[in-house]
This record gives structure tokens, C-alpha cells and sequence, in this order.
């Protein structure tokens, strides 16, 4: 469904550039990929838990990269995977609150002497290395127990809905590189907000 | 007016917005190029910008090129030296801008390629394949020993197993060594880091390779600590007790040319994906550039072509004007320069068109005003005028002159004069005394000429002189002439009437004496005379008397003749008038028959009765006495009315049947003392003439066709018919007047 709305937005505006003739014969040059895997994201399930007055949070990731994120990896270019958290206050007649937002965002790369792929928390510093992509993978696909905010700063009578998603992020890249990912589809890695009410 | 200005307005904003986004979009794009942190916040809107500015100068060109394309097809004037200019500019600007893209994109594409040399590249990967090799090399080396640390803890008790761990770990140079049972259980650990804490549970990584039994040996990344794993069997049982992990440290001078190398090796494989995507970047950022410059180019070219030539279109739109005969166009002179001197001259020259237009257009109005005027003049006036051309062709005539010489000239302008004279006996008369003078070379003559028509003499006094010639006519010739028969025949009367005063006074004077005396002589001598002188001396008084009573009866009708009562005008009835004075001649048994054809229905006439009947009496007593020696006199009186070109008038004809005129003296019939008859004083049809003169009607005498006199009257039968003849014979009025 994300990337269907993704494609979409992008076809929109490869549709607008078709009318000029130099950003058409560059998206020709880009165009010409072999035979790839588009890769995706997905929330596959996720939930929160009050544990000691504080909501945790355990979610399922599905994360397939695409083949030129795979390329980039390959390369020794670290991606970071961030991890979006919304926790939204409803309002009746009103737009809805946006109450408090985190984002964890995890380094995945791939060391070439050692032959092994590194997981590591930008937020808390902590690291893994796993053998293969897949172990690595799995790893960042299984969040558990993640603190995700204290009860004691929500409104007692209010309805709060949370929400994640989880992205490829490509802001630290060099900007040549980020105009290119720009106009990439394989680049454009991001779930769904998965959606669900916050119990108390 | 307003519409192109706001769709000038509009052009204006859009060009403006083009440029300034393009401009900015060219900043921000360059900025953002170099620094990072901006990229993702100003992204968007750099693209945004960017394809906005794009757009509009790509609608703009569309919209100006299609305009262009239209003036072309339309033959608008300029639309084709706009052509040659846009397509000037855009040559020279599109050729030097291809040039440096090319240049550069050449430039960019080689300069990033020389940066990845192929033996860098391989060397990077040989110093990788090494420290791997040698790292490895180690990592063997480790897990053998870690192996033999594990089959001799299959020998070791419980309870030594923690004293012996530390020395088989001393032994070989391991940091950690941890024995894990069944469930990850830690069964006992050694280690070098007394800091360290706790060891951690078994990673999934290591529980999978020794759950299929096979050892497990990895290099962490970061630490550059070899880490290995192996089962381990208590001796005896075959079943494993539990797994050995053993973490050794790489030799820090090997661990930091490995890192190195690591890094090193990283970063030139990061520098080479960035290979493409920069070059395509920079490409993109070029092009973009490039497209901007170029459109902004281009249009630059429309713009100023369309300033350029727009003054152009307005002088050729101004010159058409003029050339149609608009010459109150005035061009707007928009700048300084040359082409702005050029159209204020075109406009300096237009004016004064105009005003010399405006001029001709006066001063011919002026002419035709002058010319009408004359022409206005020239048709009253009773001189005829007749201009000729060289070849005696009529340029113009006025109608005097058309009435006095019988032929109505002015509707025969371009015709020969000399064909139209031929059936016009008095015209051709004319032209002949015309001919004669102009055939010897006389130009300027003047002269009277006696023409004789039909209705007696005419004479005229012409005057000719020549027009001066221009380049479309040679010379020609003005002839004026008036008719002054009526004149002369005044100036002739008055003398008459003069004459015959004098006459009257002088000789009726001493007549009575000379009677009275011859009587005397008579009275007083007679009676004593002898018979035979008494006989002479009564001859002698009796012839006196005699001749002194008809000169009496002469003078009385010249002082008749010389006499001038004022006309009395009265209305009456013809009929009745002449059946009065007709019976009264019947009655006086001369022996002439005497017949009256009149018609009693006949309208009244205005005019003096005693005159008329005057002119009745005088002419049957003209044709009685003219028909003394005559046998079987016959008199017709005919008396009528009719309308003679349109006209209305009354006919009087009286016809005898006696020896009729004299051809000779046809001419003179009219003038004192001009008789056929033994008996009269030559005075009747003179005073005839006057008296219908003074009604203003007209008089012939003419012989008929079986002998005898015909005297012919018409008189106006009312004041508009009077009118009518006055101005049907110029020269009558005058006449009128000096009688009056």
C-alpha cells in the first residue's frame, strides 16, 4: 500500500520532468537498472505494554532492502533505519494533538575485513555484528521492551492512539547523493503508519 | 487599449518571476550543492523553483513562438526581421552555451573517473585480501587452541574447573574464556579485564553453529578480538557438556593496520558508489543550469527582438496609414536613438502633410468657390461668353450666349463649334466672322457683326482674346459678344422719338400762321381779283390749306409717335376687342373683306387696351391702305391663345392678300418711314412695334407663301409670362428699364 502511494508521487513528478528534455535524458541514464529487487518496509505488528508506568513498546518489522540499498551496503555506504513513534491525542471537534513523537534510528553496516554486518543504536550507542544480512536484519526487525513514554506525562481522561512506521533514512548521505535518492524509487524505503490505541 | 497593457503587464510579472526563480533556484542549488545540512530542508523548494522557472519560461516561449509562428504566416510587417533576429540571438547564445556544457560535462565525467585509478583499486583490495589472510591466519590459530583448551576441560572435575580455566587462559594469551553449559548456563569464567563484568549470554550466532556441532570463530569488527567457540564433552560421556568460548585479542600493531586498512578500504568503496551518482548529480545541477540559461536566453532573444522591431511595425503601420491617405497617424516616440529620430522625423513628416493637405484642400475649396461663383455670374449675365479651345472646340458657354445666338451652346461643350454652326444660320454666321479672324492669326480683335435671321437683323458686338494655355490646353480663345440690336433699335427710337418732337414743335408752329395767313390772303383778295386771278390765287390758298392740314396730320402722328403715355395694364378679353375694332372697319364699306378667326373661350390678357387696340387699328388700317390698288382685298385677322414654349401667350396674325413687302426692306419694315404704300407716313407698324415692344412681346413681319403681308404678334398673356420673355431675350430688361 506505502509504496503504491509512494510510486504514485513519484511517477507524478517524473510526469512533470518528461517536459523537459535534459531531466529526461538523465532519468533515461538513471533508468537503466538490471534485473532488481525493489526492496521494502512494513510493520508487521506492534503493540505497547504498561510496565511500571512506563509504555513499552514490541513491534515486527519487516525490512527487505532494495537491491541498489543492498549495492550502497555492500560498498561499506552504512544505511540508518530509523524507527518513527507517534502518540497522538484525540480531539472531538478538533484536529487531532500531536502529544509526543520519538525516533530511533539504528546504523546497519556492512565491514568489509571482518566480513560482518553491524547493527548499532545511534540513540544509545550499542552494538551488534552479525555473520550474515539476514541475522542483522532479523535483529532490527524485533524490537522489544523499547521505552516509549511515561504514563504520568498523559492526560488521564484522553483517548491517545500511537503510531510507528519505520524508514530508510537518507539524511546523512552527501547531497549529490541525496538528489540522486531523491528521484529513486529503491531509495524511497518507508512503511506504513501502522496504527493502534494506546491502553492504560 | 487597456487589454494590451495588461497582457503586457502580465508578460512582464511572468518574465520577472521566471528569471527571479530561476536566479534563485541557481543560488540555492549551487549553495546546497556544497552544504548538506541545507539540502533536505531547501530541497523541495529548489525543485520547485527550479521546474516553476522552467515552466514559465517554457509557457513563455511556447506562447511567444506561436505568436511569432502567426505574425509569419499573417505576413504581419516585422514579423519576419523578428524571425531573423530571435533566430540570430539564439544561435549565438544556444552555440557558446552547448560548447561549455559539453566542455563541462566532458570535464566532470573524465575529472571524477581519474580520481578511481583501477591499480589503486586493486591495490585496496590486495591490502584487504592480506590483513584478511592474516587476520584468519590467527583466527585458526585461536580456535585450535581454544579446541585444546576444550578437550582438556573434558578432563577436569567441577571443582578445578574454574583454577585450571584461568591457567589454560594465561596459557594461551586468551582474554576471556567462559564455559557455558546446558541452557546457556555460565558454568565458570576467566578473565584478563578484572573490571569486566559479567560475561553475556551466548548469542544466537554462536548457539546455532553449536547446536549442528561445529566450531565457531568470528572477528569482531570493532574490537579487533577474535572470538571462538567450541563444545565440550566430558571424557567418557559422548553427549557435550557444555560450550567453551574463548576471546582472544589481536596484536595491537596488527589490529591497527587492519583498521586501517578496514577504513581505508571502506571509504574508496563509498568514493566509488558516489562516482556515479556525483556524476549524474552534477550533471543534473548542469543541465538544469544550462536549460535555464538557455530559456532565459531565448526568451531574452524574443524580447529584445519585439523591442527591436517594434518601433519597425510602427513605422510601417505608420506608413501605410500615410500611404491611404492617413496622415493624422502619430507614432510614439519611445526612445533617443536612432530609430526614435527616425519616427519623430516620420511624424514631423506627417504633420506637415497633413497641414499641406489641409491647405490644397482649403484653397480648392477656395477655387470652387471662386468657379462657382463665376459660373453663377456667367449664366446671369445676358453677354454671351464662349470660350473655344484652340481648335475651336467649346470649353464653355453660358446661356446668354446660347439665346442670342439661337443654339444652346452650354449643352454642347467639347463640340466642334464649327460642326455644331452647320442648320444654325446665325451660329454659323458667327463662326465664320470668328474664322476669319482667328484663320489670319488675329487673336484680340473686336468687332460688330450684323447677322440676319429669320426673325430680322442681329447685331452684335463680339470681343476676343485668348486664355492663357497651360500644359494640358494650348491657348485658346474668349469670345464675348452682346446683342445689342434692341439697343440700337432704342437708341434708333429715342432719336425718332426725338426728331419727330422737335419736328412736331418746330413745324406745327408756324403751320397755323402760315393757314390762317394763306386764309386771310384768301378772304381779303379773292372777292376783288379778276375771275382768272382769283382762280390761281383759290388754287394757290386752297393748296395751302391743304398741304398745311396734311402736315398737320403729319405732325400730329409723329408727335403720336414720340409720345409716351404710361402703360396702363388692365385685364380683358381679346375676343371682344378685336370682333370691336374689326366691326368697325366693316362697317366703313371699304370693299375689302375683312375675316376674324377668334376663339371666345380664350383666357383673358393682361395688358394696356388702348394699346392694343391701337396695334389692331393700326394694322388692318396698314393692310386696307395697302390693299387700295388691290381687287378683292381680303383681310384675316387671327387672334388666339397658346403656349409656345411654355410660354403663355396671345397670337395676333394679320395677313393680307395684297403685293406684301419688299424683300429688300424686310429687314427695315419696322423703322420710321420705310413704306410700300403711295398713301401714309411710313409711322404705323414703327409705332405698332413699339407699342408691342412696350408689352414685352416680339413682332415679325414676313411675306406669306401666296403673296401678301403677314404681320405676326405674341404677347405675354400675364405678368409670369412677361417675365418668362424678358429673360428669354437679354437685353430686353435693359430696354425696359431705360424706357421705364
Amino acid at each position: 500500500m506505502s509504496r503504491a502511494v509512494i510510486k504514485q508521487h513519484h511517477s507524478l513528478w517524473y510526469r512533470v520532468l518528461l517536459g523537459l528534455p535534459a531531466l529526461l535524458a538523465l532519468g533515461s541514464s538513471l533508468g537503466q537498472d538490471e534485473i532488481e529487487r525493489e526492496g521494502y518496509f512494513e510493520v508487521r505488528s506492534a503493540s505497547t505494554e504498561l510496565v511500571g508506568g512506563v509504555h513499552t513498546l514490541d513491534a515486527r518489522l519487516q525490512l527487505v532492502l532494495s537491491s541498489e540499498a543492498l549495492a550502497a551496503l555492500s560498498s561499506g555506504v552504512p544505511l540508518t533505519i530509523e524507527l518513527q513513534m507517534e502518540i497522538i491525542r484525540e480531539r472531538r471537534f478538533y484536529i487531532d494533538d500531536l502529544t509526543a513523537e520519538l525516533a530511533v534510528r539504528y546504523e546497519l553496516e556492512y565491514r568489509p575485513l571482518s566480513q560482518r554486518y553491524i547493527v548499532r543504536n545511534l540513540n544509545s550507542g550499542d552494538q551488534d555484528s552479525f555473520a550474515t544480512l539476514y541475522s542483522a536484519l532479523n535483529s532490527l526487525g524485533r524490537v522489544q521492551d523499547l521505552p516509549l513514554l511515561d504514563d504520568a506525562l498523559l492526560e488521564n481522561d484522553k483517548r491517545y492512539r500511537v503510531r510507528v512506521r519505520v524508514l530508510l533514512n537518507t539524511q546523512q548521505y552527501p547531497a549529490p547523493l541525496r538528489l540522486l535518492f531523491f528521484w529513486r524509487d529503491q531509495w524511497q524505503l518507508q512503511s506504513d503508519w501502522f496504527e493502534w490505541q494506546l491502553q492504560r | 487599449m487597456a487589454a494590451p497593457t495588461l497582457k503586457r503587464a502580465i508578460y512582464i510579472i511572468l518574465a520577472a518571476t521566471g528569471v527571479g526563480l530561476a536566479l534563485v533556484a541557481l543560488f540555492l542549488l549551487s549553495r546546497t550543492a556544497q552544504n548538506s545540512d541545507d539540502f533536505d530542508r531547501l530541497h523541495n523548494v529548489i525543485l520547485s523553483i527550479n521546474i516553476a522557472g522552467v515552466f514559465v519560461l517554457f509557457m513563455l516561449l511556447v506562447g511567444n513562438l506561436a505568436r511569432l509562428l502567426r505574425e509569419y504566416r499573417g505576413h504581419v510587417p516585422g514579423a519576419k526581421l523578428k524571425a531573423r533576429i530571435v533566430g540570430m540571438f539564439v544561435g549565438l547564445a544556444v552555440l557558446p552555451l552547448l560548447v561549455v556544457f559539453y566542455f563541462s560535462m566532458q570535464f566532470i565525467n573524465k575529472g571524477i573517473d581519474t580520481w578511481f585509478n583501477v591499480e589503486v583499486k586493486a591495490g585496496m583490495e590486495n591490502a584487504l585480501r592480506l590483513s584478511r589472510s592474516a587476520l584468519e591466519m590467527q583466527m585458526r590459530e585461536h580456535l585450535n587452541s581454544t579446541q585444546e583448551i576444550a578437550q582438556r576441560l573434558g578432563n577436569v572435575s567441577g571443582r578445578q574447573l574454574v583454577f585450571e580455566l584461568s591457567m589454560l587462559r594465561r596459557e594461551s594469551g586468551a582474554s576471556e574464556i567462559t564455559i557455558y553449559g546446558s541452557n546457556n548456563r555460565i558454568l565458570a569464567t576467566s578473565s584478563d579485564r578484572s573490571l569486566a563484568g559479567l560475561p553475556r549470554p551466548l548469542i544466537e550466532e554462536v548457539r546455532v553453529q553449536m547446536q549442528q556441532d561445529r566450531p565457531y570463530v568470528a572477528l569482531d569488527p570493532e574490537d579487533y578480538e577474535i572470538r571462538t567457540a567450541v563444545t565440550f564433552s566430558v571424557s567418557g560421556r559422548g553427549q557435550p557438556a557444555g560450550v567453551v568460548l574463548a576471546h582472544y585479542p589481536v596484536p595491537e600493531r596488527l589490529a591497527r593496520m587492519a583498521n586501517s586498512v578496514d577504513k581505508s578500504y571502506r571509504e574508496y568503496q563509498q568514493l566509488e558508489f558516489l562516482r556515479e551518482p556525483l556524476k549524474s548529480t552534477f550533471s543534473l545541477t548542469l543541465t538544469v543550469v544550462l536549460m535555464l540559461s538557455l530559456l532565459t536566453a531565448i526568451y531574452g532573444a524574443f524580447v529584445l527582438s519585439r523591442r527591436l522591431v517594434a518601433p519597425i511595425q510602427d513605422l510601417v503601420a505608420g506608413t501605410r496609414a500615410v500611404a491611404e491617405g492617413d496622415f493624422d497617424m502619430r507614432l510614439p516616440t519611445p526612445t533617443r536613438d536612432e530609430i526614435g529620430f527616425l519616427i519623430s522625423s516620420f511624424n514631423d513628416m506627417t504633420q506637415r502633410l497633413a497641414s499641406a493637405r489641409r491647405e490644397a484642400s482649403l484653397s480648392q475649396a477656395l477655387v470652387e468657390a471662386e468657379r462657382a461663383n463665376l459660373e453663377v455670374i456667367l449664366a446671369r449675365l445676358s453677354t454671351g461668353v464662349l470660350a473655344l479651345e484652340s481648335d475651336m472646340r467649346i470649353r464653355t458657354a453660358n446661356r446668354a450666349s446660347g439665346a442670342i445666338l439661337n443654339v444652346s451652346l452650354e449643352n454642347h461643350v467639347g463640340e466642334s463649334l464649327v460642326d455644331l454652326a452647320k442648320g444654325h444660320p446665325l451660329l454659323d454666321q458667327f463662326v465664320d466672322v470668328a474664322q476669319v479672324h482667328l484663320g489670319a492669326g488675329e487673336t484680340d480683335w473686336r468687332e460688330q457683326i450684323v447677322l440676319r435671321g429669320e426673325v430680322g437683323r442681329r447685331v452684335l458686338t463680339c470681343a476676343c482674346t485668348t486664355l492663357p494655355g497651360d500644359e494640358d490646353h494650348a491657348a485658346g480663345y474668349v469670345i464675348v459678344f452682346d446683342d445689342i440690336t434692341a439697343l440700337l433699335q432704342a437708341q434708333r427710337d429715342a432719336a425718332w422719338g426725338e426728331v419727330a418732337r422737335r419736328l412736331a414743335h418746330e413745324i406745327k408752329n408756324p403751320l397755323t400762321p402760315i393757314q390762317l395767313s394763306a386764309e386771310r390772303l384768301r378772304r381779303k383778295y379773292l372777292d376783288s381779283m379778276s375771275e382768272e386771278e382769283a382762280q390761281v390765287l383759290d388754287r394757290a390758298t386752297h393748296t395751302i390749306v391743304q398741304q398745311v392740314e396734311a402736315m398737320k396730320e403729319m405732325v400730329n402722328a409723329f408727335s403720336d409717335y414720340a409720345r409716351t403715355p404710361d402703360i396702363e395694364i388692365g385685364k380683358f378679353s381679346m375676343d371682344k376687342l378685336a370682333h370691336e375694332v374689326v366691326d368697325l372697319y366693316r362697317a366703313q364699306e371699304s370693299g375689302i373683306e375683312i375675316v376674324l378667326t377668334s376663339d371666345p373661350t380664350m383666357p383673358m390678357i393682361e395688358a394696356d387696351i388702348g394699346r392694343v387696340r391701337q396695334i389692331l387699328h393700326n394694322l388692318i388700317r396698314n393692310a386696307t391702305e395697302a390693299l387700295e390698288n388691290t381687287d378683292a382685298g381680303r383681310i384675316d385677322v387671327h387672334v388666339s391663345a397658346a403656349e409656345i414654349d411654355t410660354v403663355n401667350v396671345m397670337l395676333i396674325k394679320v395677313e393680307d392678300n395684297g403685293p406684301g413687302f419688299r424683300e429688300a426692306s424686310l429687314s427695315q419694315v419696322f423703322d420710321p418711314y420705310v413704306t410700300t404704300k403711295p398713301k401714309g407716313t411710313g409711322l404705323g407698324l414703327a409705332i405698332v412695334k413699339k407699342l408691342v415692344e412696350e408689352h414685352m412681346g416680339t413682332i415679325r413681319a414676313y411675306n406669306g407663301k401666296e403673296g401678301g403681308a403677314v404681320i405676326s404678334i405674341r404677347l405675354p398673356l400675364n405678368e409670369a409670362a412677361r417675365e418668362a420673355m424678358i429673360a428669354k431675350a437679354p437685353g430686353r430688361a435693359e430696354l425696359r428699364r431705360e424706357r421705364a
